[in-house]
């Protein structure tokens, strides 16, 4: 554990969780993905996932976090392992952008179906969403912090900001 | 559903990749008025998350303009200009890089040669092909990458980049291609070619 954290990246279609509170759960670049933060109220305990589409299809390997319908529940999972419970856990989404508009095609508009998508698995699991970064059409950058809890997103050519201030 | 790709199918797209940047090369030399070289191409079917790190660094910030295509089989062509080479590219062309005038001049290097790309292409493998008109955009790369790939990931974890750099000579200034086909466009694509399954 150092000064500055241990950032661990979480790719297209990944997830992370870490009780170290040594580590930030990084994803550089969300344009249409979401990134998923649950963190953990009461400890520090946080998990990230990088959501590329809605909805799953029959693709039976697909990566844990490739799809919001089942990357919910395979991030809570994870953390429930780790001793969470879903009450106690804050929701954080990020990313969600639409960085390009061909035409009025529905297949395209994957930012905000990703968003309803990860809205609603959150819902059925019980748990609250409390702070957003999403829409727009730039990319973005998320960091979870796991000792504090606390969510900082940036923008190309824009300073950090914090999006969730961490309850701990 | 096949997630693989013989060694003779990737040498047959990696072809195909060399001959529509090659046209695109010409397409770009006589626009510039100097020679253009063009790197051997890459033929990638790795994991998405793969895909976007083969990219470059995902925080770099890039301009890029990217190009669908309909018609027999839908393909996404886009094109990615480093910063610096964005702006030694408007410099060889006379305008300011940071305005509007800049961009757009980017996003219609990005039509011809996307263009000239896509005809090549739709020859070689006999399909019609039409391209839509281009967007251009300025953002992270992992960004730009990973939204491009989504569009495709519905069906498969696979994702097939055919990848090749232009170069203008004499300068430091470069621009790479990437072409991301569909799920079903790649098996039109490899159908076209005589290699289908």
């Amino acid at each position: 554990m150092t000064a500055l954290g241990t950032e661990a990246m979480v790719r297209m279609g990944e997830l992370q969780v870490s009780r170290d509170a040594g580590d930030v759960l990084v994803t550089i670049g969300l344009g249409s993905c979401i990134g998923l933060a649950l963190i953990d109220r009461t400890r520090p305990l946080a998990g990230l996932a990088h959501i590329v589409l809605p909805k799953s299809g029959h693709d039976g390997e697909a990566p844990a976090a490739k799809f919001a319908d089942l990357a919910v529940p395979a991030l809570l999972g994870q953390l429930t392992g780790l001793g969470a419970i879903a009450a106690r856990l804050d929701a954080v989404l990020v990313g969600g952008a639409q960085m390009f508009s061909f035409g009025s095609s529905p297949t395209l508009d994957i930012g905000r179906r990703n968003e309803e998508a990860t809205r609603a698995a959150l819902a059925e699991a019980g748990i609250a969403v409390r702070a957003a970064a999403t829409g727009g059409s730039k990319g973005r950058t998320i960091r979870v912090h796991v000792d504090s809890g606390r969510v900082l997103v940036n923008e190309p050519g824009s300073a950090e900001v914090e999006v969730y201030g961490g309850a701990r | 559903m096949k997630h693989t790709y013989s060694d003779l199918q990737l040498d047959a797209l990696r072809e195909l990749a060399n001959i529509g940047s090659g046209t695109a090369a010409t397409a770009l030399s006589s626009l510039l008025g100097c020679p253009v070289d063009v790197s051997v191409p890459n033929a990638l079917a790795v994991p998405l998350a793969d895909a976007v790190e083969a990219a470059g660094p995902p925080e770099t910030f890039t301009t890029a303009v990217v190009l669908p295509i309909f018609g027999d089989f839908e393909a996404i062509v886009l094109l990615l200009f480093p910063p610096d080479d964005a702006a030694r590219l408007c410099e060889l062309l006379g305008v300011d890089p940071a305005t509007e005038v800049g961009l757009s001049a980017l996003g219609e290097i990005g039509n011809i040669l996307g263009s000239a790309y896509v005809g090549a292409l739709g020859t070689m493998t006999g399909r019609a092909l039409e391209p839509r008109p281009p967007q251009t955009v300025t953002d992270m790369l992992g960004a730009i990458v990973a939204s491009v790939l989504a569009t495709g990931a519905e069906s498969t974890d696979v994702a097939l980049v055919l990848d090749s750099d232009l170069i203008v000579e004499g300068t430091e200034c470069s621009l790479s291609f990437m072409l991301v086909p569909s799920r079903d466009g790649v098996g039109e694509v490899l159908e076209g070619l005589g290699l289908g399954e």
